[in-house]
């Protein structure tokens, strides 16, 4: 689904607020018509018609209600739904004319970010984590094109470690009421963060570690994509894409114990495509403030450049419920790489081989405690544990890799928001397994 | 959408996911990034082979490149001298060991990153910038082929069997300009030895393995995870032995270049003169003020290792087995590589003048250990760590 999520409830909004409009408009002219119908079809019918008129008006309206209290209620926007500019809240198309918004528009969020271990202080960093420009420019109501730039860690030049990247840039049509293609470089449908990774739409400073270690959000593909989305509250997206590049695998490097797929992914930047791999997300909100889906990525990741081949495949299944002033979520996510053994062998003794597969899940709850004005605040918590080598493939006696242990992390914080657009976040992490990584965080992020 | 545009779009989205779905096809390349060595070389090449060979164009008219560059050995020395000898009557001890001279095509040339690290280079300061620039040293070096200068090698060639064939792939006219004929004499030299399979094979049995078509035995498999290992034998920070991102295969070698205190060895000359020490990389003219290189030469590659006779810059081990034993024991049994001086105290780094020896690599495995400690790797690893460098042969691919 577009990866614009930040919009989406205001775009829900507007959209509904226009579709009131058209149907005051059309009942006021059905109306006039009916008032001249009655003296020939009688006042029976029109009276018929009158009344069918204003349930669907007080359906709307009740309709439009509910959206803005779930705005007003819930923080961030629900992740993974149809976040699609021309989609309203039933994921339906809208028609010429009923669009709300310019042709081209600027988007931009951001995240400034303070990090203090509280065992090791003296490695406290404060960092512009990113900074991200895009813009959105539609040709017509129906062809649209997405951008994002972004520049990490300040400064990009050969002497520092920042990066400037191109994190998105596709072009989208609709199709039909229910089907849109993408083409270019997007984000994958994965987990609830990877399409929806701005600051303001999770919680705690940094991005939870199931969703970088396992998922590694941010992540997009070159490729096309589907996507449709049905009145039954149930979107779906698929499509073929670039994927992985284990030959890059560097067993010398702890990078790849870190997040194995994040090790290898290669961000459309002269990626090796001879492999490409397939992918395919479901997502079901057909109950208000729910949200129920999985996905599945699975693709060649050596391209013929080694002796063997290898798949990588990763999957999730994740859920979201928004119940009043509750926001409760959960991600489980695991990956694989086939064929690790002819990989690994040559490698036998480095720092860091490549594991047969690896996984984690989180499970959060966040309650928006106070509001006041357009000042909200959210204490949230926590639990997370994730393992970036689950198991190894055996390599022979004295050779084979223990497997990885554990990692549970307990993180407890709030968010601080003023708008929809804004927020200054606090949390404290506990790591069960290296408590050198405990650590204080202060955040500030903004969306738009 | 109308009904034409939705078949339109129908058909222009199942032509993109076939198209490319049928990029997916097709077997593994297990070496598409392997050099492809010609089967037949090309003219130039041809002459630089017969002009590596070629013992007339040394000054005594007995030392060709070949001569110390022997193809059975790996294209190192034959010999395990610590030094080759030459000169105009071959009677002149050369200062350091003749290095092996194989895949140096693929080596990098001489840079000093922003940080001040050197990389690249050739011979054992890296003194020669690029590939065809070291081809051209020895016919000059006072110590090897000796000649007075490259009047008198161009003079030599002219007379050569093969000077016919010099001129016809030069032109007529080619020995009129000496520069000229020697610039095109060090190109054919390196022509030759980026085309000729034996410099480039990648025929070894590990290079097999890691085209999946050859097995290692278990000796050799825990030598090579000996081998890698970071807390063990650690010579794969120096001597990368996975394959590049790129799919290339491994030179052994990151181009980089090491202070390991290498003890004094006194079968060279030279080091008869107390006061006589080989610095390495600031003994250059041009790193003269570059004292934090001092004592630091060029990391090899381990390819061909097993078939060389004599180790490190200056021929001090003659053995594989005693090169690992220092390697790991250096700094846990000082005593037994270093002379003991005055009062019983071991002179360690005596290959130094006392300035330089804080320049010796003692941080990293496996040298980080004080005496006493026990060796990164035991006697038993080594062999291990012996059996997997003699997969690296070249010619042995089963």
């Amino acid at each position: 689904m577009t990866p614009i999520p930040r919009r989406t409830t205001l775009q829900r909004t507007l959209s509904t607020t226009a579709i009131v409009r058209a149907i005051v408009a059309l009942g006021l002219t059905l109306g006039g018509v009916g008032a001249m119908a009655a003296q020939s079809t009688g006042e029976a019918e029109l009276a018929r018609r009158l009344d069918a008129l204003a349930a669907e008006l007080a359906k709307v309206k009740a309709e439009l209600a509910q959206l803005q209290q779930q705005r007003a209620v819930a923080p961030p926007p629900m992740p993974a739904i149809a976040e699609s500019p021309s989609m309203n809240a039933s994921g339906t198309a809208l028609g010429p004319g009923l669009s709300a918004e310019p042709r081209t528009v600027l988007t931009s969020y951001g995240e400034i970010n303070y990090s203090r271990p509280t065992r090791d202080a003296k490695n406290t960093v404060a960092d512009v984590r990113r900074f991200v420009l895009g813009f959105q420019h539609r040709f017509d109501d129906k062809t649209k094109v997405v951008t994002e730039l972004e520049v990490e860690h300040a400064v990009s030049s050969a002497g520092d470690k920042g990066e400037v990247e191109v994190e998105q840039a596709y072009l989208e049509r609709q199709l039909t009421r229910q089907w849109a293609a993408r083409a270019g470089l997007f984000l994958i449908p994965a987990g609830l963060l990877n399409e929806n990774h701005e600051p303001t739409a999770y919680y705690g400073v940094e991005r939870n570690f199931v969703e970088t270690a396992i998922i590694p959000s941010t992540w997009r593909e070159g490729g096309i994509q589907f996507v449709g989305s049905f009145d039954n509250g149930l979107t779906t997206q698929f499509g073929l894409s670039t994927g992985f590049d284990l030959t890059k695998w560097d067993a010398t490097s702890t990078d790849g114990a870190e997040s194995p797929l994040g090790a290898i992914h290669q961000e459309l930047s002269l990626a090796k495509a001879r492999d490409l791999s397939v992918f395919g997300a479901v997502n079901w909100r057909g109950v208000p403030g729910l949200l129920v889906g999985g996905s599945l990525f699975t693709g060649g990741a050596t391209h013929g450049q080694a002796a063997a081949s290898s798949r990588v495949t990763l999957w999730d299944l994740h859920a979201r419920w928004t119940p009043g002033r509750w926001d409760l979520s959960g991600v489980y996510s695991r990956g694989a790489i086939s064929n690790t053994a002819a990989f690994n062998t040559p490698l036998a003794g480095s720092t860091t081989l490549i594991p047969k597969s690896f996984d984690g899940w989180f499970a959060q709850a966040a309650y928006k405690l106070w509001s006041s004005g357009d000042y909200s605040l959210s204490p949230f918590a926590r639990w997370e544990q994730f393992n970036t080598a689950r198991s190894f493939a055996d390599i022979g006696p004295g050779l084979t890799p223990i497997a990885g242990p554990t990692e549970r992390v307990i993180t407890v914080g709030a968010n601080f928001s003023i708008g929809s657009g804004i927020v200054l976040k606090a949390d404290l992490q506990r790591f069960r397994e290296n408590r050198d990584r405990d650590r204080v965080d202060l955040g500030l992020g903004w969306s738009f | 959408m109308n009904s034409r545009l939705r078949r339109s779009t129908a058909v222009a989205g199942a032509f993109w996911l076939v198209a490319l779905g049928a990029c997916g096809g097709g077997g593994t390349a297990d070496d598409s990034a392997a050099p492809t060595p010609s089967v037949v070389l090309s003219a130039e090449a041809a002459l630089g082979e017969k002009i590596f060979a070629d013992a007339s164009l040394s000054a005594s008219g007995r030392q060709s490149c070949a001569s110390c560059h022997a193809p059975a050995f790996g294209h190192s020395p034959a010999n395990s001298l610590a030094a080759q000898f030459g000169g105009a009557d071959s009677t002149l001890q050369g200062l350091r060991k003749a290095p092996a001279i194989r895949y140096l095509a693929a080596n990098k040339p001489f840079a000093i990153a922003a940080d001040g690290t050197p990389t690249g280079g050739f011979f054992w300061d890296g003194r020669a910038r690029t590939f065809a620039e070291q081809a051209t040293e020895p016919f000059l070096n006072p110590f090897e082929m000796a000649n007075a200068s490259k009047a008198a090698v161009i003079a030599k060639l002219a007379a050569a069997p093969y000077a016919v064939e010099f001129r016809k792939v030069f032109g007529d006219k080619v020995f009129d300009d000496v520069d000229g004929a020697y610039l095109r004499l060090s190109l054919a030299v390196q022509q030759y030895e980026r085309e000729d399979a034996d410099f480039n094979a990648y025929s070894s049995r590990y290079d097999a393995f890691l085209r999946g078509r050859a097995a290692l035995g278990e000796q050799e498999l825990r030598g090579l995870a000996l081998f890698n290992a970071p807390a063990k034998g650690n010579c794969a920070a120096c001597h990368p032995s996975s394959r590049g991102a790129d799919g290339s295969l491994p030179l052994f070698t990151d181009f980089s270049y090491d202070n390991l205190g290498v003890p004094r060895k006194a079968e060279l000359e030279r080091n008869a003169d107390a006061a006589y020490f080989d610095l390495g990389l600031c003994q250059r003219s041009d790193l003269v003020a570059r004292g934090d290189l001092c004592g630091a030469f060029k990391v090899p590659s381990l390819r061909n290792v097993a078939l060389r006779q004599a180790f490190f810059h200056n021929g001090r081990f003659k053995t594989l087995k005693d090169a690992l034993t220092f390697y790991v024991q250096r700094d846990t049994d000082p005593g037994k590589w270093y002379p003991t001086g005055a009062g019983g105290v071991v002179r360690k780094f005596d290959d130094l003048p006392a300035a330089y020896r804080s320049n010796v690599n003692t941080s990293e495995a496996p040298y980080n250990r004080r005496p006493g400690d026990a060796p990164a790797l035991s006697d038993a690893e080594i062999d291990d760590v012996i059996a997997f460098l003699k997969t690296l042969n070249d010619g042995t691919t089963p």
